[in-house]
């Protein structure tokens, strides 16, 4: 394996970057998430090498955690085709309820030269440790020995764990992983009220419900509707490179026989690859436990609907920090490795930043609540119009007392922001959107359309297809000619976020330092991610 | 150096597109009345608050209950220019000049105007290189001209301002007037921005037929529409206009960047500031009551009970301040005040990136290193140099490309607000203040404030900003025995090897606070 960086000539960028669109384009267009894992208490890990793909075609030998048998049993229940090989990056995420006794039990699969290996599991306290050998900061496994690790899971949250033993190698080769705690009694009002409108929601349209919980912490201001765990870190290939090498220079050695270990330089450090959970864009927004990553079964791909409570798990487990930055809307902080923060003269108020870039910190975790509304945008982001002759262009809207549509959970309006509703934002659409409005839209001819622009400025393929005059029947635009399989054009010809099918708003989630959404120095990719508010039309299936 | 075959093509592009379309592909927009701002002869000044935009549940087509807010248009170009670094170095950019408000810009202002002021006929012939060559004042929109073929269709009368552009002013002034930062927008809360981005090509790139937008860091509830982000969204070509359209978000500072190939182009240059003033400054009276008066509106209520992303309940304390000045945020206790405002970019630029980004080469992104610290597009000492920088761009004319200097000048006894944000894309960036403590008010927009309504604004002499964050920071020289007239403060880097210029040991990222 070439063990140099290759550099890359601006035209081949191009090139490969319309390559890597086109492969994007070939996905099915169904949406995959969530936050899966394995629960326990107990838990059977062993750390084991083997290579992880990335999209300019590098398999990069590195090292990471798996299971050794069977877990006792994946979560969520909704996600089918769970798998946890002997090998994983990041490592299994562990699953567990406040108040348990975890156990874990680790066997140490690396290479012989590689050493000791170990856990550390920042935020909780070890009630014992058995076997193993000593090491600086916790007991380890010897080559080819296990050792065991419990402790009680005190409080909810989301935490990292990750190797405990020369973290400068064995981190950046990938062993490193996510505990989530789960509340041990949910709030009542997480499952009443507008969380179980949403519910009505999800369950009209058949969607399953894919939360671990329906609440990050033991506080009535912690209710969510859908999860997601991102986990970003970075990765140096040399370092990859010179630890393959040597394994293989020193295989078939005696554990601590001389010669018998590894010198690799992890200074200085010039990563090239930037993951979140395991993978580099669009890798990332592959499904869950796709079968070509049998080492990297997560993904980062996040959808939801307007109004629905997203929390949002992320662990830094590189040793730089990366400016996360969500689109779409604010993040309120919830806490940070598990410890919620609250006011200091009102426990039931949060206090926690709310931040439109969460830098992510090597070691550390956060949880957060996001959400999206078209609250705001002075025009009706369904495009509802009525004088049309179309039923679903003249949806009502009713307002709760924040002003959102959330009594018809059956509708496709449904959290719609009815201070807006029915008004325009074109000044003379050409499909069947309301006019009058403030703006006139460019010719489509004038711009140029990305992958996963759902093809109108509206939400929704019914009124996506209506703005683009391809509504059916006696409501058809004059352009219904040109309404095909693949949506309508103009303006659009997309198939990541089709007229027809999706039609979502797309929201680009990345590190904000911006050469970070680069894969070995090829644009797109590195830590960068889709996120598609979906109307509710659309069935959001994490499942597959 | 244009090379004759690169202007022959820029030319070509520019012919093409019409030909293609049958719409015009240069023009503005800034209507002068909408639904929300139905009087015309209303929406060329902020009006007092006087109370909620629509009372209770119901909205559009209910008339507003009080009319808050104007009109504010903008127009910048997208295209290229060249800069110049502490060094003397002359350094070439992808980047936004203004094309409205060029007056205003040169003069460290806005470019953000109302209708009365962006629906002006240019007066005369604008040259290349405008407002630095001739010294002309004007700030509508670079290219208006009335509709002739309107006209004479009698489809309009009167001036017939249409939007309808000249090509050749906007080619003429819009062509290498890059701006470093781009140009800067400011709208207050309530308002409806019409921004027009203009894409004029970048000439000394005829090789690439790059696009540009326009993305709002930050906006609350954005539309992907309007977002910017060319994957999601739609993105203009070159020789013709996208107008984006806003209703101003919640109060905050904010910031804005082109998001095409964003490890390129933010690199490159296309990084600028954004701010919205709150509703509080057009309050008056007790602002308590002012922000009580805004709980009436569904959506500029914040009720912390039934929302968890907004950031400015009402104070725990009700202070019994007045309005009448000059806040960061609806804080309705007066502790966001401040007398002067300076909006502060951080980023920084990689030269042997911007030379390859010049001439053709390969670009890496992994290893991009910035060498040049930028405050406002210059390092120190231009920071503390007054007026605009200007730079001869490769056309042989001089441009305004650098603005915006940042002297902090406060009067005696004063408070300043600094809207700090960052664009770089490389590395973290600290910024530190000796001798006068930093009071950091807001961050990412968001007033400090915790849900129970105390404020968790905090003093510190060192901020630490990411690219794509912004926060809030209040100087505050009151006391005129610890800060009198005459004295002068330091804002710098600790990260020391961020002062200097390139090679040179000496600059970077600093500049100067001065009691006035």
């Amino acid at each position: 394996m070439n063990a140099t960086k290759t550099k890359k000539a601006i035209s081949k960028t191009r090139l490969l970057l319309a390559a890597m669109v086109a492969m994007a384009l070939l996905l099915p267009a169904t949406a995959h998430g969530a936050a899966p894992g394995i629960t326990g208490p107990t838990f059977n890990l062993t750390a084991q090498p083997a290579y992880i793909s990335q999209p300019d075609g590098s398999m990069i030998y590195s090292w990471g955690y798996g299971c050794r048998v069977a877990p006792s049993g994946f979560a969520p229940a909704a996600i089918s085709g769970a798998t946890c090989p002997t090998m994983q990056v990041p490592g299994p995420t562990l699953i567990v309820t406040e108040g348990q006794t975890v156990t874990v039990n680790l066997a140490n699969g690396l290479p012989t030269s590689a050493g000791n290996t170990s856990i550390l599991f920042p935020g909780f306290s070890l009630t014992s440790t058995t076997g193993g050998v000593a090491g600086v900061l916790t007991q380890e496994a010897a080559p080819g020995g296990t050792v065991t690790y419990s402790f009680v899971a005190g409080t909810p949250g989301t935490r990292a764990y990750y190797s405990g033993t020369q973290g400068d190698l064995q981190v950046e080769m990938g062993l490193y992983g996510a505990i989530i705690v789960l509340p041990a009694a949910v709030p009542a009002n997480c499952s009443t009220g507008l969380a179980a409108s949403n519910l009505a929601a999800e369950a009209h349209w058949g969607e399953h419900d894919f939360r671990l919980s329906h609440a990050a912490y033991d506080h009535a201001k912690s209710c969510y509707d859908r999860e997601y765990l991102f986990q970003f870190s970075e990765m140096d290939p040399d370092i990859h490179y010179q630890a393959q090498a040597q394994v293989a220079a020193r295989a078939g050695c005696v554990a601590g026989a001389a010669g018998c270990s590894l010198n690799v330089a992890t200074e200085p450090y010039h990563p090239a690859y930037f993951l979140i959970n395991g993978r580099s864009m669009p890798d990332d927004m592959d499904p869950n436990y796709a079968v070509e990553y049998p080492h990297q079964p997560y993904n980062g791909n996040p959808h939801m609907h307007p109004g629905e409570q997203v929390l949002l798990r992320v662990i830094g487990q590189g040793r730089w920090q990366h400016p996360f930055h969500e689109h779409g809307n604010h993040v309120r902080i919830l806490g940070r490795d598990g410890n919620l923060i609250l006011s200091a003269t009102d426990p039931t108020s949060l206090a926690g930043p709310l931040l439109f870039t969460t830098s992510t910190t090597p070691g550390l975790a956060f949880d957060g609540i996001f959400y999206w509304t078209a609250k705001g945008l002075n025009w009706d982001a369904y495009g509802h119009n009525p004088a049309s002759g179309d039923a679903s262009a003249k949806l009502s809207c009713t307002p709760d007392a924040n002003g959102y549509n959330t009594s018809a959970t059956a509708a496709i309006n449904y959290f719609e922001w009815c201070q807006d509703h029915n008004k325009p934002m074109e000044l003379a659409p050409f499909g069947d959107v309301p006019g009058g409005g403030p703006t006139t839209l460019p010719d489509p001819n004038l711009f140029t359309n990305g992958p996963w622009y759902g093809g109108s400025p509206y939400l929704g393929p019914d009124a996506t297809l209506r703005a683009t005059g391809c509504s059916a029947g006696t409501n058809a635009g004059p352009l219904a000619v040109n309404c095909g399989a693949t949506g309508s054009t103009p303006p659009s010809g997309t198939i990541a976020n089709s007229p027809s099918g999706e039609a979502g708003f797309a929201f680009m989630w990345h590190s904000h330092n911006e050469r970070e959404i680069t894969t070995n120095n090829i644009f797109p990719g590195g830590m960068l991610m889709m996120m598609l508010v979906d109307s509710r039309e659309f069935v959001i299936d994490e499942s597959n | 150096m244009r090379k004759p075959y690169q202007i022959c093509l820029l030319m070509l592009l520019v012919c093409l597109v019409p030909a293609v379309a049958s719409a015009q592909s240069f023009r503005v927009q800034c209507p002068t009345s909408t639904i929300t701002h139905p009087t015309a002869t209303s929406n060329n000044s902020e009006p007092a608050y006087a109370g909620p935009t629509y009372a209770g549940t119901s909205g559009y087509p209910a008339a507003p209950a009080h009319v808050n807010g104007a009109i504010k248009c903008q127009q910048i170009s997208g295209g290229d220019g060249y800069s110049t670094m502490g060094d003397g170095t002359q350094t070439y950019m992808f980047s936004f000049g203004p094309l409205s408000g060029i007056s205003d810009i040169a003069n460290g202002l806005p470019g953000t105007e109302f209708p009365s002021v962006f629906n002006t006929v240019t007066p005369g012939l604008l040259q290349p290189g405008d407002p630095a060559t001739t010294g002309i004042t004007y700030n509508g929109a670079v290219g208006l001209v009335p509709d002739r073929d309107a006209l004479a269709a009698g489809s309009c009368t009167g001036l017939c301002l249409d939007g309808h552009v000249d090509p050749r002013q906007i080619m003429d002034v819009g062509v290498m007037n890059g701006n470093i930062p781009a140009p800067l927008m400011a709208i207050d809360e309530d308002d409806e921005f019409f921004l027009t981005l203009t894409n004029v090509g970048m000439i000394m790139r005829p090789d690439l037929f790059e696009q540009h937008t326009v993305h709002f860091h930050g906006y609350p509830n954005a539309s992907s529409f309007y977002d910017g982000v060319p994957d999601a969204s739609v993105a203009i070509n070159i020789g013709a206009s996208f107008t984006y359209y806003y209703l101003a978000p919640d109060a905050g500072t904010y910031f804005w960047h082109c998001h095409i190939t964003p490890p390129e182009h933010l690199q490159m240059g296309m990084v600028g500031q954004l701010y919205v003033r709150p509703r509080q400054n057009r309050a008056t009276g007790a602002l308590y009551a002012a922000l009580q008066q805004q709980q009436l509106d569904l959506r500029t209520k914040c009720d912390s009970t039934t929302d968890i992303l907004c950031s400015n309940p009402l104070p725990a304390v009700n202070t019994g301040a007045t309005g009448g000045g000059k806040y960061a945020y609806n804080d309705g206790d007066g502790s966001t005040a401040y007398d002067v405002e300076y909006p502060i970019q951080i980023h920084g630029f990689d030269p042997s990136f911007h030379f390859i980004g010049m001439t053709f080469n390969p670009e890496e992104f992994a290893d991009m290193k910035d060498k040049f610290f930028l405050l406002n597009g210059r390092s120190y000492p231009d920071t503390v140099t007054p007026g605009p920088l200007q730079t001869q761009s490769a056309d042989g004319v001089n441009h305004f490309s650098q603005p915006l200097p940042t002297i902090i000048n406060i009067p005696a006894g004063k408070k300043a607000l600094l809207r700090i944000s960052d664009l770089d894309v490389t590395e973290y960036q600290t910024l530190a203040s000796i001798g006068i403590p930093m009071n950091v008010v807001g961050i990412n927009a968001k007033l400090l404030r915790d849900q129970a309504g105390n404020n968790l604004n905090y003093n510190t002499n060192s901020i630490t900003l990411a690219g794509g964050e912004s926060l809030d920071v209040i100087l505050d020289a009151t006391d005129t025995t610890k800060y009198p007239s005459g004295s002068v403060f330091y804002l710098y880097t600790p990260n020391l090897d961020h002062l200097s210029n390139d090679a040179e040991n000496f600059g970077g990222l600093m500049t100067e606070v001065h009691i006035n």
